[in-house]
């Protein structure tokens, strides 16, 4: 067989059992009625979180990473204005986006549920935040021509 | 053979891809070929004997009306959000979109037309994987790697914000990851190459270098135009970090003759930081802004100056160099990647200096100016080379054999 039809059966096989798994897990306990969900409810629900959260942090980490570590030529005397701080500010995102992702481990292991509502809400709200973005666009658009225009 | 050329942008006035495109579609076609071409917007001229599939896009880059009046909804849909989404976060999806709509396209091509090779141009989105799945041998043109740029962009005068900006925006993990599973990555130079090997670790030996060409019919030397005493020209975007502008104006300043320059750039909206310098270095009475011209105009430029200058920090090929001896106009270049292929020998056919060094560009200016013979002389040498080692020509037959190389190895 094709390694790319492989890949086809792999994609297909891994996502539909992380989709039961999600299900069974995350809501099973919730449907049956009881009282405090397991650890296992958690991390399904921590899971993907987790990996959106991590992504954006790894990113974030990654940009200071590449600012820190980019070779930049010294530039003339005579055209510099202003002072560069930017491998300062690069030192400094790399320390956040390692603390945050700390932090949030530290949560996950306490089984917080801020370490998940926090996270979830901003992923949440951006995204939300960007369909108003457009939704507001749609609005505003004008869709016939002005008056002046017309006469 | 029944080609399918690819391109995210196919105009030829909205940079290098339409340009590429449009003489490799013409040439294939004088060769015989049957030429398809997948272009995205803003799209191509209808071309003589190329048959056009124009796929769309939205462009949501710095574009404050989005919505179409008449498709109010389309930016809900998958692809068009994702675009707009990534737009906004300061990340350039066109060419992972473009890569995916391409697949789709060509899907629905490949039941009437089987086509013998799939030909891109500087795209390699993720979708180009899924293109590799059709069985057609695939091969892709990497003019330079954008690890370049980016590298460059971080020089001064560049801050914090301006940094993460290219960070996001360049997809070099994407570009480096397709690469390097294409059956042919084509290149305009052995630097190039060299750093194409380098930035996204594609073997030399999967790589195969075409030369660009250049159209002598619009670059060419013109009779009855006098020369402007102490003109020099430099032709690019002067906010651009890779065509080394400040130490352009740095050697102005150390220069015996008191040559004027002549800038042809993209038009004040683009000019940023230069302006500041230029005051800074007392240069405002010999620097003059041409804006955008068209090649008519460009060649009258040419032909009205005494020198060009390409002092960049790094070019892939680099056109205006080329465009300049194509008009009998001596050069002075840089060593910055391949303009040492493009402009050829040191006093023979280019000055050429090394970059960053103003001290050396203003002595270039000054032997020039000093001795007429020597850049008639060079200017004549100029254009015989590009005459003989760039055309389009050229480009395409070799072209072919890579085309025919990466069919046979598919087989």
């Amino acid at each position: 067989m094709p390694r790319a039809k492989i890949y086809g059966y792999l994609a297909i096989i891994v996502s539909l059992a992380a989709a039961f798994a999600f299900l069974y897990f995350g809501f099973y306990d919730t449907i049956i009625g009881r009282p405090i969900p397991s650890s296992a409810s958690y991390y399904a629900i921590a899971i993907p979180i987790g990996v959106v959260t991590l992504a954006v942090l790894v990113t974030g980490f990654w940009i200071g990473w590449t600012i820190l570590t980019i070779q930049v030529v010294k530039p003339m005397p005579e055209i510099v204005e202003k002072k560069d701080y930017a491998k300062a500010k690069a030192f400094l995102l790399c320390l956040a986006t390692l603390a945050l992702a700390a932090l949030f481990a530290y949560g996950l292991y306490l089984q917080s549920f801020w370490a998940l509502a926090v996270p979830a809400a901003v992923i949440t709200l951006v995204i939300l935040g960007m369909v108003f973005w457009v939704g507001i666009a749609i609005i505003t658009t004008r869709n016939t021509l002005p008056a002046d225009k017309n006469s | 053979m029944k080609i399918c050329l690819m391109s995210y942008r196919g105009n030829p006035y909205c940079g290098g891809q339409g340009v590429y495109l449009m003489y490799i579609a013409r040439e294939l076609v004088k060769l015989g070929h049957e030429v398809h071409a997948i272009v995205g917007p803003p799209y191509p001229f209808e071309m003589q004997g190329v048959t056009l599939h124009r796929i769309g896009n939205h462009n949501y880059f710095n574009v404050p009306d989005f919505v179409k009046p008449h498709k109010p909804f389309a930016t809900f849909q998958p692809f068009n959000f994702y675009e707009f989404v990534a737009s906004k976060l300061g990340i350039f999806p066109e060419i992972e979109t473009f890569s995916f709509r391409a697949f789709l396209k060509l899907k629905e091509l490949q039941k009437t037309h089987r086509f013998d090779i799939i030909h891109d141009n500087q795209c390699l989105g993720y979708g180009f994987l899924l293109i590799k799945n059709l069985g057609v041998p695939f091969v892709s043109t990497l003019h330079h790697p954008l690890s370049i740029d980016r590298t460059t962009w971080f020089e001064y005068p560049s801050d914090f914000s301006l940094r993460v900006k290219r960070v996001l925006y360049y997809p070099l993990i994407m570009q480096a990851f397709v690469s390097n599973r294409l059956d042919r990555i084509i290149t305009v130079s052995h630097d190039s190459a060299k750093e194409i090997n380098l930035a996204f670790g594609v073997p030399m030996e999967k790589q195969r270098v075409v030369y660009n060409g250049l159209d002598s019919s619009i670059f060419h030397p013109l009779t009855g135009v006098k020369k402007k005493r102490n003109q020099i020209i430099f032709v690019g975007n002067v906010e651009d970090r890779k065509k080394g502008v400040a130490y352009i104006l740095k050697a102005l300043t150390l220069t015996k003759h008191k040559v004027h320059l002549i800038v042809v750039d993209g038009g004040a909206p683009n000019r940023r930081f230069v302006p500041g310098w230029i005051d800074r270095f007392g240069l405002n009475d010999r620097i003059r802004f041409m804006g955008k011209v068209t090649n008519e105009e460009l060649v009258r430029l040419y032909a009205e100056s005494e020198i060009a200058l390409s002092p960049s920090l790094y070019e892939g090929f680099g056109f205006p160099a080329a465009e300049a001896m194509a008009c009998e106009l001596p050069v002075i270049a840089s060593t910055g990647g391949a303009l040492p292929e493009v402009v050829g020998e040191h006093l023979k056919t280019a000055y050429i200096v090394p970059t960053r060094d103003p001290e050396a560009i203003a002595a270039g200016i000054d032997t020039l100016m000093d001795d007429p013979a020597l850049r008639r002389r060079m200017g004549k040498a100029a254009r015989a080379r590009i005459l003989t080692t760039f055309t389009w020509e050229n480009a395409t037959k070799e072209m072919v054999k890579v085309y025919q190389e990466a069919i046979d190895a598919h087989r």
